[in-house]
């Protein structure tokens, strides 16, 4: 059995298949959005290098789109496993993308066309940016195909649209399909690699930040989509329509808070709230840019160095990290402790940054946990040995990445590879066993 | 001739500051060019796709694309020309982001020069050659450097690949550092229970080949054909004779520090090595042994009842045979003694956190009691950060462990003794493994005290240690009598990392420890190919996170081994022996050794598997008799000469 699958295509999920389909085994790489990526994908710059994201990603994700070991199930979910290491039936179910994959340019004539284009909030930039209902999530989506959102398509929730759908007219390739229908793919495979990556907190859950309620809050990730180049705003940092002044980061926004039932360090804030920092103060000289911080922890390789820079280009670091944030007449307000001097302060903000942690996936992970892989009172996915983290305890099933717990990217590529180490040898076990 | 030109956006990093559109414009200008364009991410597919397309309906020869640094998508691109039908070297990448619009503000300036690095590059594509990529087979076996739980756990997972292992590891003992740890954060699973298995399966394992006490002293060779040497220090003792009976360590008469207790304890120049050993024997320390060092002595010898003692063993060395390596060196703690402000060496009930460690094993040299000099601590003191995060002793860095391992040294002695007043003093809590904030939060409700602030000095008064700290929180600077100070020193490069960078070519990064490929890409990878790193020799880590880089590791190296065959780069060495002399002075230069004299005819001969395309030779040759391919004299002039005579037009 030469033979493997991978679950999620995030930067773990691509790592781990990359190995593998390099090592000469058949990769199936089953992701539920429309293009590979992940969360990686969205964002802006990486710390502490602060290379492009893109730039790291990209060729991975165009290396996963051609890899002839490679057999990429995109807009699509794991129905059932069954059987054992060595030997697992799989049923991968592949939701209707309404859009031939095999005819289909990626020409854009039909998102121009749709009547929907630009009143849609497009989930990939957080909703900051608009598209239609035909579109693909980002320029550089792998595969570079366009998708049919049946919820807000005319001709699909509605029956009708104009006199024939637009799309459909513009598209030479004649690759609209409407009548597309959910499939199911059966397939064989020798060992499982888990990488479902991981949520984002929901910030409204702290309702003393007013995030939902104040234009002027937004979370980490939406600041990433602001620096991005080809973000919604071209990498302008605009913030209620304008450039802000006054910015303030609050640390551990869903993690180490007892109160969200959160206990854990979500392990990236820290560092992804100086890369911001630096980002935002790169962008708007003028800012006044100040961090709020219970520990900083910058532990990573050059990690503490570019903390030191980030001091360095005059952003300030408070601890204590903000208590509240709200509305007095018609400007923002953040009040918080600095618990350095002892004393309390109220502050104008015009723009407020929530380092909102991460969190197990709240949805389609019924199947894994069917499966008997167990999760830990943080609700990550967890094996019987805390101290080989992409063990599950079930022979021939590996973790890897976000879903066993929050890290960091370099932190996630190498699990990545460690789980296609072990999932290497049990489909070697298996091949040279006579199973092959 | 015909030319494609593509200037890459790359989204603002470029296009912020190099007016793209103009440089693209300019470029059409230029001799040859047929086609120019600019686009957002050259690399991304339709990018990608976009050439291949441009190659096929345009009939293009030859290509630039002015984008980021080669080092980042020279191999990218080369496949798009492969894939649109053309040789993979009629291509030429202008650097116009690191060597551009990352160093310019000035948006005029910049473009200019843009255009000038798209002119030179322009200028040299004309005279490229079309080159051909080499396959090389590869020996499906494996060599792991270092027996701690990294190297172990790479070799255990190759070897349950199929592929047969070689662990080289310079102590007498498998372990590493964790085999003197007893209990592991945040689970307080004893270390002896995750590493004994680990161990037994390496020692049973057919594939694994275990040589200990032994150093690797040469390696040779290139990805996919390596052969080292390994020298194995003999023991001294017959391993098939020696009962480890103890008789010769009673016998022998000379006393030292011992590195098991990290120095806590003395020891002899004969030692057992706590089992599992492999081999199973006692060990005699040559660089200690009287026998050796001065008069002869032969009390061990005498001793023995089994005649096991063997002076006259000598060093014997093996050759080993691997497609790839990985390195698992670990690391060493810091020594405070570099820290002169604690008085480590002056105080001697101010130790080390792996010292407490040995304290607290029920194994160890008080058998758990936690006792120094017959006394019992009442208050013990523990000091973070010490040898990280600290300029005064060149340490940026935060070392990852020492956080937890002092909150779960507190807990224990505060379970065992729970009348010990415990303070902590430290800067940030790092508590971010897994289930370590959880940890960290039920030891502070355990009554005890963290104060963040450091310390600045330890001293003795009264017979007790006083430590003077400074309370952040309070603003005020403290002094406090305590009877126990804990240092919990940070990691550091091991000793020999300096031999091991040069047998194996490594880089290492500004915090010493040695250097990945790329941080995010290729974290467990080296700048040679078919070498890998794993655990703390990359830098610190806790025990999970050392686990996830050694199986990373023996993935890495899985890759060649499982593929069987790897390809050479075709940009190697060549002689024109017309004109080669057989002078030899570009041997010297070439730290690969991939260069030979012919003897018989007197001419110098490329080993192109092994040539790594630096370029040094060629400008050693003092009749320019060896060249590098596609960066020959007339190729590169055409670039300078575009460079300068021309100023690129701008």
């Amino acid at each position: 059995m030469k033979e493997v699958l991978v679950i999620g295509a995030g930067i773990a999920g691509i790592q781990a298949s990359l190995d593998m389909a390099d090592a000469g085994f058949t990769v199936h790489l089953v992701e539920k959005e429309a293009t590979v990526g992940g969360h990686m994908a969205q964002t802006d710059k990486v710390f502490p290098t602060l290379d492009c994201s893109s730039c790291i990603l990209t060729p991975k994700m165009v290396s996963v789109g051609q890899h002839p070991n490679i057999r990429l199930y995109t807009l699509s979910e794991v129905g059932k496993i069954e059987g054992e290491a060595g030997n697992f039936t799989i049923e991968v179910i592949r939701h209707p993308r309404y859009v031939d994959e095999s005819k289909c340019t990626g020409c854009g004539a039909c998102a121009e066309a749709c009547v929907m284009k630009g009143r849609i909030k497009n989930a990939f930039d957080m909703g900051i940016g608009k598209r239609g209902a035909v579109y693909i999530p980002f320029p550089q989506a792998v595969p570079l195909k366009y998708t049919i959102d049946p919820e807000t398509c005319l001709t699909l929730s509605r029956g009708k649209c104009k006199k024939g759908p637009p799309c459909k007219l513009a598209c030479a390739a004649e690759a609209i399909n409407f009548e597309d229908t959910e499939k199911t793919v059966t397939l064989r495979v020798g060992a499982i690699v888990i990488a479902t990556g991981y949520d984002p907190f929901d910030p409204k859950l702290k309702p003393e930040y007013g995030y939902g309620k104040y234009p002027e809050v937004l979370t980490a990730l939406e600041v990433e989509r602001l620096c991005s180049a080809s973000g919604p705003t071209l990498g302008e940092i605009i913030v209620n329509g304008k450039k802000p002044t006054k910015v303030f980061f609050i640390h551990c926004v869903g993690s180490r808070d007892h109160t969200v039932d959160n206990l854990y360090c979500s392990r990236v804030c820290c560092m992804f709230t100086a890369k911001q920092a630096h980002l935002v103060k790169d962008k708007v000289p003028d800012a006044k840019v100040t961090v709020t911080y219970i520990d900083i922890r910058a532990f990573g390789k050059g990690y503490e160095e570019f903390y030191n820079r980030v001091q360095s280009e005059g952003i300030i670091y408070r601890r204590g990290v903000i208590s509240e944030v709200f509305k007095k007449g018609d400007k923002l307000f953040v009040r918080g402790e600095d618990t350095l001097l002892g004393e309390t302060y109220e502050e104008v903000a015009d723009m407020v940054v929530l380092a909102a942690g991460l969190v197990q996936r709240k949805e389609g992970l019924e199947i894994i946990r069917k499966l008997g892989v167990q999760t830990g009172e943080d609700r990550f996915f967890t094996g019987p040995s805390p101290l080989d983290p992409v063990e599950t305890g079930l022979p021939g099933i590996f973790l890897a990445g976000c879903c066993v717990g929050p890290k960091d990217i370099p932190d996630t590529v190498v699990q990545a590879s460690g789980a296609a180490s072990r999932a290497m040898s049990v489909l070697a076990a298996a091949t040279s066993g006579g199973n092959g | 001739m015909r030319i494609g030109v593509y200037v890459c956006h790359c989204g603002t990093n470029i296009a912020a500051t190099v007016d793209v559109a103009a440089v693209r414009d300019y470029a059409k200008t230029l001799p040859d060019v047929v086609h120019a364009r600019d686009y957002q991410y050259m690399c991304s597919d339709p990018g990608q796709e976009m050439v291949r397309e441009d190659i096929i309906e345009y009939h293009l020869d030859r290509v630039v694309i002015a984008a980021c640094s080669p080092r980042m998508h020279e191999g990218t691109f080369r496949k798009v020309m492969e894939k649109g039908g053309i040789n993979a070297y009629f291509f030429e990448e202008a650097n116009i982001r690191e060597q551009c619009s990352w160093v310019h503000s000035d948006r005029e300036v910049a473009t200019g020069k843009a255009k000038e690095l798209v002119a030179a590059a322009v200028s040299r594509v004309h005279l490229q050659e079309a080159l051909q990529e080499k396959e090389a087979s590869v020996i499906p076996a494996a060599l792991v450097i270092g027996g701690g739980i990294a190297g172990m756990t790479a070799a255990k997972d190759l070897a349950e690949s199929g592929f047969r292992v070689t662990l080289v590891e310079r102590k007498p003992a498998l372990g590493g550092h964790v085999a003197k740890w007893t209990t592991t954060f945040p689970h307080m699973m004893e270390a002896q229970e995750f590493l004994t298995p680990l161990r037994e399966k390496v020692t049973a394992h057919p594939l694994i080949d275990v040589m200990t006490h032994a150093d690797l002293v040469d390696l040779q060779g290139f990805v996919g054909n390596y052969e080292a040497r390994v020298r194995i220090n003999p023991v001294f003792v017959d391993g098939d004779a020696c009962t480890r009976c103890g008789k010769c360590v009673e016998a022998c008469p000379v006393n030292l520090p011992d590195e098991e207790t990290w120095f806590l304890t003395q020891r002899k120049a004969v030692v057992l090595p706590p089992p599992p050993l492999y081999p199973d024997t006692a060990v005699i320390d040559a660089e200690h042994c009287r026998h050796f060092t001065e008069d002869a002595c032969h009390a061990c010898a005498d001793a023995c009842p089994e005649q096991a003692i063997r002076f006259d063993n000598a060093v014997a060395e093996k050759t080993v045979t691997a497609g790839a390596v990985i390195v698992a060196t670990g690391y060493e703690l810091f020594d405070p003694v570099r820290k002169p402000e604690l008085n480590y060496d002056k105080i001697p009930t101010v130790i080390t956190g792996p010292q407490l460690e040995r304290l607290l094993d029920k194994n160890g040299p008080t058998n758990g009691e936690l006792v120094l000099d017959g006394r019992r601590p009442e208050k013990i003191t523990f000091i973070h950060c010490v040898g990280s995060r600290d300029e005064t002793v060149g340490n940026l860095y935060c070392s990852r462990v020492c956080c937890m391992f002092t909150a779960k040294q507190a807990r224990v002695v505060r379970e065992r003794y729970p009348d010990t007043r415990i303070r902590v003093c430290y800067m940030d809590m790092r508590t971010f493994c897994r289930g370590c904030e959880e940890f960290y939060n039920d030891v502070q409700h355990m009554g005890i005290y963290y104060t963040r602030g450091m310390v600045s000095e330890v001293f003795l008064r009264n017979g007790h240690p006083v430590v003077r700290f400074e309370d952040t929180f309070l603003g005020e600077v403290m002094e406090e009598e305590t009877d126990w100070v804990v240092l919990a020193v940070g990691m550091e490069p091991p000793e020999g990392s300096d031999e091991i960078q040069n047998l194996l070519k490594l880089s290492r990064s500004a915090d010493g420890f040695f250097l990945e490929a790329h941080p995010k890409l290729r974290p467990v990878d080296t700048d040679t190919d078919g070498i890998f790193l794993a655990g703390c020799c990359q830098g610190p880590r806790d025990i999970a996170d050392t686990v996830s880089s050694a199986h990373a590791a023996a993935s890495r190296a899985a890759i060649p081994l499982f593929a069987g065959k790897v390809a050479i780069d075709p940009i190697v060495a060549e002689v024109d022996t017309e004109v080669c002399a057989g002078c030899a002075l570009c041997e010297e230069v070439c730290v690969y050794g991939a260069l030979k004299l012919d003897e018989r005819l007197k001419k110098m001969t490329v080993n192109e598997a092994v040539c790594k395309g630096c370029g040094a030779c060629s400008a050693t040759c003092p009749s320019s008799a060896i060249k590098l391919k596609n960066f020959k004299n007339n190729q590169l002039l055409a670039q300078i000469d575009a460079l300068c005579v021309k100023g690129g037009g701008a």
